[in-house]
């Protein structure tokens, strides 16, 4: 009897949104019944009550404007904060390893809830900045270093080989991390960013804490003065799902056409 | 012998149970956002204390009711008796129409006014309509905000708890803070570090009427809760209570 010499196998499940691939049938097919399900009952909704869910879908776009720009600049910041961080997790220099180390682990280590408020108050005591600013870089100082674990992964799993004939063709280290490793751990890190977008929209909607009229703040501003919370938590819910499937399913295109240019 | 002693002090306890459970006054749970000071806030033994709280409980002992306070995030406490999970709202809930169409309310038990507040380095301010073009706080879903709301030009940013409005003023994001009189005045001008930055302009630019708010319908405990309402104001309690909380 052959005996297994690995006793488990890492399973591999992200903890972001579901991107739908077209190999899994069963997510697939949910994805579509998920998506055109809420596209259809929110229409329903529409058309048979106008009162009160056209004038809550009314009341709530320029909501889910201030949600884009929240994530938006959050996953374009939190890329920057994550590839400095991802690199200096990898690097050699132990002072600076052990900077990126330390920031990934406090900020992994504290709720996102309580960093978003620690940073928009701690902010607003030495510099004025807008609360939008605020949000985008508490979102960003957060997902910087989950996304730092992203690129460190994603650079790692770059064949060593890949350095090594670099440097044997006289590039410099950095001129060979520039030009050699990382377009290739973009590549790599592209699905997992993908996730984390999806995490990031999801998340935004903590930002309405600090009074940033994001979608999620608007819906509340209307359940506060109407008293319909039912029907307009309905409709919020109804609006992030159709985001989020659309963005995952955005995604998972871009990953194929990706995939297809290998 | 001693069997029956047992039995017979056994009795005579549950007879004792049974009776003071017979006179034990009904028992209502009340939620209250306890983050709107003097009126209800949470004190440093984490007790909920303030105006209201004190002048609840003196109502419900003239009316013969027992009250358990909870402390509920105002953003959601009116779902929340609607879902039945407490049986009425004393928390500077102001009557108006739009409320009353959906709850019922005690008569009023206090009159109150919203007020403006501005940093002391704005000289020019005196009412709403002054500050066009730039952010005003409130508390979410509060007459407060209501009434930033009508005036054209001027933002409104609302806030899950009106210490978060004063801090973002401090912090320089908004430029005024529309709230209940008392609850400006103890921000403006009882917490130190704003009594130095804040200041109240103008006097209250509305009348309103605090009331306890129940479910639509329950006209029985609105009953109960008038005649105690009655009985403290002719006792004259609520102006001690005033002395007490308010300046």
């Amino acid at each position: 009897m052959k005996q297994d010499t690995t006793p488990y196998k890492p399973i591999d499940v992200g903890d972001g949104a579901a991107i739908p691939h077209r190999s899994d049938a069963g997510l697939f097919t949910a994805w579509r019944i998920a998506f055109f399900g809420a596209l259809a009952v929110s229409l329903y909704l529409v058309l048979s009550k106008p009162d009160p869910y056209l004038a809550i879908f009314k009341f709530v776009p320029d909501g889910i404007l201030v949600t884009f720009k929240v994530t938006i600049g959050s996953i374009l910041l939190a890329i920057v904060i994550g590839l400095i961080a991802g690199l200096g997790r990898i690097s050699t220099n132990r002072f600076i390893n052990g900077a990126a180390s330390l920031y990934v682990e406090v900020i992994r280590g504290i709720p996102l809830l309580v960093q978003i408020f620690y940073i928009y108050y701690a902010l607003g005591r030495f510099v004025k900045i807008p609360d939008i600013y605020s949000a985008i870089i508490a979102m960003a100082v957060c997902y910087g270093a989950y996304m730092g674990e992203v690129f460190r992964a994603g650079i790692q799993s770059i064949p060593k080989g890949q350095m090594e004939a670099a440097l044997s063709l006289g590039m410099s280290r950095s001129q060979a991390m520039r030009q050699v490793i990382l377009p290739q751990a973009f590549k790599v890190v592209l699905p997992p960013i993908g996730n984390e977008f999806i995490a990031l929209l999801k998340d935004s909607s903590l930002v309405s804490i600090i009074a940033v009229a994001d979608l999620l703040r608007r819906g509340r501003e209307y359940a506060s003065e109407t008293f319909s919370y039912f029907e307009t938590y309905t409709v919020i819910g109804l609006i992030y799902l159709i985001l989020t499937l659309f963005f995952s399913k955005l995604i998972s295109m871009m990953e194929e056409r990706l995939n297809d240019g290998r | 012998m001693k069997i029956l002693r047992t039995i017979a002090t056994t009795a005579a306890l549950l007879a004792a149970m049974s009776l003071t459970a017979l006179a034990a006054p009904k028992s209502i749970k009340v939620a209250t956002d306890a983050t709107w000071p003097p009126m209800e806030m949470v004190d440093t033994n984490k007790k909920i204390v303030g105006f209201d709280i004190d002048f609840l409980n003196a109502v419900a002992k003239e009316a013969g009711l027992k009250v358990e306070f909870k402390n509920t995030a105002w953003d959601g406490i009116f779902a929340g008796l609607e879902s039945d999970r407490f049986d009425a709202i004393i928390s500077s809930v102001t009557i108006t129409e739009e409320r009353k169409k959906k709850y019922d309310f005690s008569d009023p038990y206090i009159q109150i006014g919203q007020i403006l507040v501005v940093p002391k380095a704005d000289a020019h301010s005196k009412k709403i309509s002054d500050l066009k073009g730039k952010k005003l706080g409130a508390q979410i879903g509060t007459t407060g905000a209501f009434e930033i709301k009508k005036n054209d030009g001027v933002e409104l940013k609302t806030y899950d708890e009106i210490g978060l409005a004063f801090e973002d003023m401090a912090a320089g994001r908004i430029s005024g803070v529309v709230c209940d009189e008392p609850t400006a005045a103890h921000f403006a001008l009882q917490k130190k570090e704003y009594a130095a930055k804040f200041k109240i302009v103008g006097d209250a630019f509305t009348h309103e009427g605090y009331g306890i708010t129940v479910k639509k319908g329950n006209t029985a405990l609105v009953a109960q809760l008038n005649k105690g309402i009655k009985a403290v104001k002719a006792k004259k309690i609520d102006e001690q209570l005033r002395k007490k909380w308010l300046r």
